[in-house]
């Protein structure tokens, strides 16, 4: 018999906060920070924004060490662990799933600052693989099952969910920790300004006068177990994955794979779309996303498209560390009683033809969507909820 | 068991630093799709995987699994050179790239498949928990049929000047691939078993309390070291060794490309492929070939 899958502790940090309850305080409020950056490398005469984790200085991206991203890893993970109150031979028996699309280059970038040598010098030194970083966590808790990094661009965390709840399920592991880790890098930053993704000021996804997306840096960790531990723990339902062969780096406009993405997860979870409370959108604010993820939620749901949020104006697009990072601002704002606004949209566009929630909206129990897209054709939606009575 | 019939293998194992072009032409006789905006590690991807299929007919919903230990690492130091030495923005495709699961991305678009696409790695175990990943959708039947392989450019954290690592051995592009289905027809050999251990001590334990052992060889991963496959020899009843890694040479995903060496080369035997990672976690793989 398939078992639930439970997300029993959690913990986050980001530019609005380095606990849920900060963070869900500050997006009931659209509290948001967000820095203007420069290029001094590459000499650019102009700033874009970034959604920068800065309680001090020692957060500035030119005072951070290697260390500095260990420390807000281990931390974040360390407080999830806490929350879930998991005991040490509980914590022994978890299995890691870790997501990252910058992986070591924040780490990399931190010991070149240090030195002089050279960049593949440094990074040769620097980097022993994408699996390190998990194994640097399972060492530094005492975690002892397996481990498995996720490196699917954008869906990365969100898919690192999607198997560590289907494994739980299935009964094949009991406890599982999950992570999303993306923290400021260059290469990301000067990459998505390559490819001249990054809005100018503001973020407005779903909005006609949208200009690209935002980014921001995220560590989110939350534990997965078959069991509850209060009644208000949300259950993962199902979810699904597939390849948009279309193009590497966007969807096809009509939306097929999208919609067939969310059509497989809904089946997953043995619901069907009229029963979805809200949906948390990937909602990039590009110009192909967006079009893209509206056309996909008409051909699954119709006419009756329930309440849709986009909650990357609060923290920015936090990459890799998405899945996990939006999953908790998201489900943490319901237990709130909230779903939250979409801050930053103001005109409709007619090609989408979609207005997101413009205000918080109440809410009680439901079942929600989230979905995620990225890079390399990846799509994967998630069906969680917090109805009580159902575990 | 498993249940993971395998309808084909490769093992594509390129020279450590060679020319790209060459790749390219390696490619050219599986595909006749001109690929102008990859780098080698996709290009070692495709050719591993396009190897494997050859002339299989292949269902569009397959998923593709693809692990790596160090993935698209020689991309990135480009990328990195264009910020830090050039000054410059990196180009959107070289940025692109940089994300590894682009190779899973431009496999699939070759093939013409839409099935689930995950790319995943895991220290020195990587092969082991992509297959676990797949056991996870198979056992929910997400999954029928699915195309699982390591992929892996000459390490570049290990490269010596003389393109041998501290083992002695040769290092060496790898793309080791395999097709699997649910349907036992027209299989050509199986994975038994893909199971983990805490320790080696469980492992052993395990290895020892099986009822029916049926392998006749075994191979030994990159990191059991001599020492522990001296112990492991006198342990085993098999004592016939396939040493992949003598004899083709290592990459991050050698244990995939070894075991489709195994695959192709040994019909009618078995295989006990034992490895560890650096935390002492164990993983036994067990093919059978028919």
């Amino acid at each position: 018999m398939k078992k639930g899958a439970f997300v029993t502790g959690k913990a986050m940090i980001c530019s609005i906060g380095e606990t849920p309850k900060e963070i869900v305080e500050a997006v009931r409020d659209q509290r948001i920070r967000m820095a203007h950056l420069s290029f001094p490398l590459a000499g650019l005469p102009y700033t874009r924004p970034y959604y920068l984790i800065m309680r001090n200085e020692e957060d500035r991206p030119e005072n951070r060490s290697d260390g500095y991203f260990s420390k807000i890893l281990f931390s974040t993970a360390a407080a999830a662990v806490n929350e879930a109150e998991l005991s040490d031979d509980e914590l022994k028996e978890t299995h890691l799933f870790f997501g990252s699309t910058s992986m070591d280059v924040p780490v990399f970038e931190g010991n070149h600052r240090k030195t002089s040598a050279s960049v593949s010098e440094i990074f040769l030194r620097s980097s022993n693989g994408y699996g390190k970083i998990a194994s640097a966590v399972m060492e530094r808790l005492g975690i002892r099952g397996c481990n498995y990094t996720f490196t699917t661009a954008c869906t990365s965390s969100a898919n690192a969910f999607l198997y560590a709840a289907s494994m739980i399920g299935q009964g094949r592991i009991e406890r599982a920790l999950v992570i999303g880790y993306d923290l400021f890098n260059n290469l990301g930053f000067y990459g998505f300004e390559g490819l001249k993704s990054i809005a100018v000021t503001t973020y407005r996804p779903f909005d006609r006068h949208r200009d690209g997306l935002i980014l921001g840096e995220a560590c989110g960790a939350v534990v997965l177990e078959g069991r509850n531990r209060v009644a208000s723990d949300f259950r993962f339902l199902g979810g699904a994955n597939l390849c948009d062969i279309y193009s590497v780096t966007s969807h096809d406009e009509e939306g097929t794979t999208v919609a067939e993405t969310m059509n497989r997860a809904l089946a997953r979870a043995g619901i069907d779309p009229g029963a979805i409370r809200a949906i948390k959108a990937h909602a990039t604010g590009t110009e192909n996303n967006d079009r893209t993820e509206c056309a996909a939620m008409r051909l699954t749901f119709g006419k009756n498209l329930p309440p849709v949020t986009c909650v990357k104006p609060f923290i920015g697009h936090t990459v890799g560390a998405c899945g996990v990072c939006e999953l908790i601002l998201f489900t943490e704002s319901l237990k709130a009683g909230f779903i939250p606004s979409t801050p930053g949209f103001r005109d409709k566009d007619e090609e989408c033809n979609l207005t997101p929630l413009m205000e918080n909206e109440e809410t009680g129990e439901g079942v929600f969507m989230l979905n995620y897209f990225g890079f390399g054709g990846n799509c994967t939606t998630l069906i969680l909820s917090n109805k009580r009575g159902e575990e | 068991m498993t249940g993971l019939y395998i309808h084909s293998a490769s093992a594509f194992i390129g020279k450590a630093h060679a020319d790209e072009k060459l790749l390219k032409e390696e490619l050219r006789k599986y595909t006749p799709d001109n690929f102008r905006r990859v780098n080698r590690f996709i290009l070692l991807a495709l050719i591993g995987a396009r190897q494997c299929i050859h002339d299989h007919s292949i269902a569009g919903d397959t998923a593709v699994y693809l692990t790596t230990e160090y993935g698209n690492l020689s991309n990135t130091v480009t990328v990195l050179d264009e910020i830090y030495t050039a000054h410059s923005l990196p180009k959107p495709f070289s940025f692109i790239n940089t994300m590894s699961n682009t190779a899973a991305f431009y496999l699939a678009q070759n093939l013409g498949i839409r099935g689930r696409s995950l790319t995943v790695s895991s220290q020195n175990l990587s092969f082991q928990r992509g297959i676990d990943l797949l056991m996870t959708d198979w056992s929910a039947c997400s999954v029928t049929s699915a195309l699982i392989g390591g992929v892996d450019v000459s390490s570049l954290s290990e490269a010596g000047g003389d393109d041998r690592n501290a083992r002695g051995w040769q290092m060496v592009d790898g793309s080791g691939w395999f097709y699997v289905r649910t349907e036992r027809k027209g299989a050509c050999g199986v994975f038994r078993e893909n199971r983990s251990f805490q320790d080696g001590a469980t492992c052993r334990k395990w290895i020892r309390d099986r009822k029916e052992p049926f392998e006749d060889l075994v191979a030994f991963g990159p990191s059991i070291g001599e020492k522990e496959a001296a112990e492991w020899r006198t342990a085993l009843p098999t004592t016939d060794e396939f040493d992949y890694l003598g004899q083709y040479g290592y990459c991050g995903s050698a244990a995939a490309c070894g075991i489709g060496m195994f695959v192709k080369r040994f019909r009618g035997r078995s295989l006990l492929h034992i490895d560890r990672n650096q935390l002492g976690n164990y993983a036994v793989i067990e093919v059978e070939v028919f």
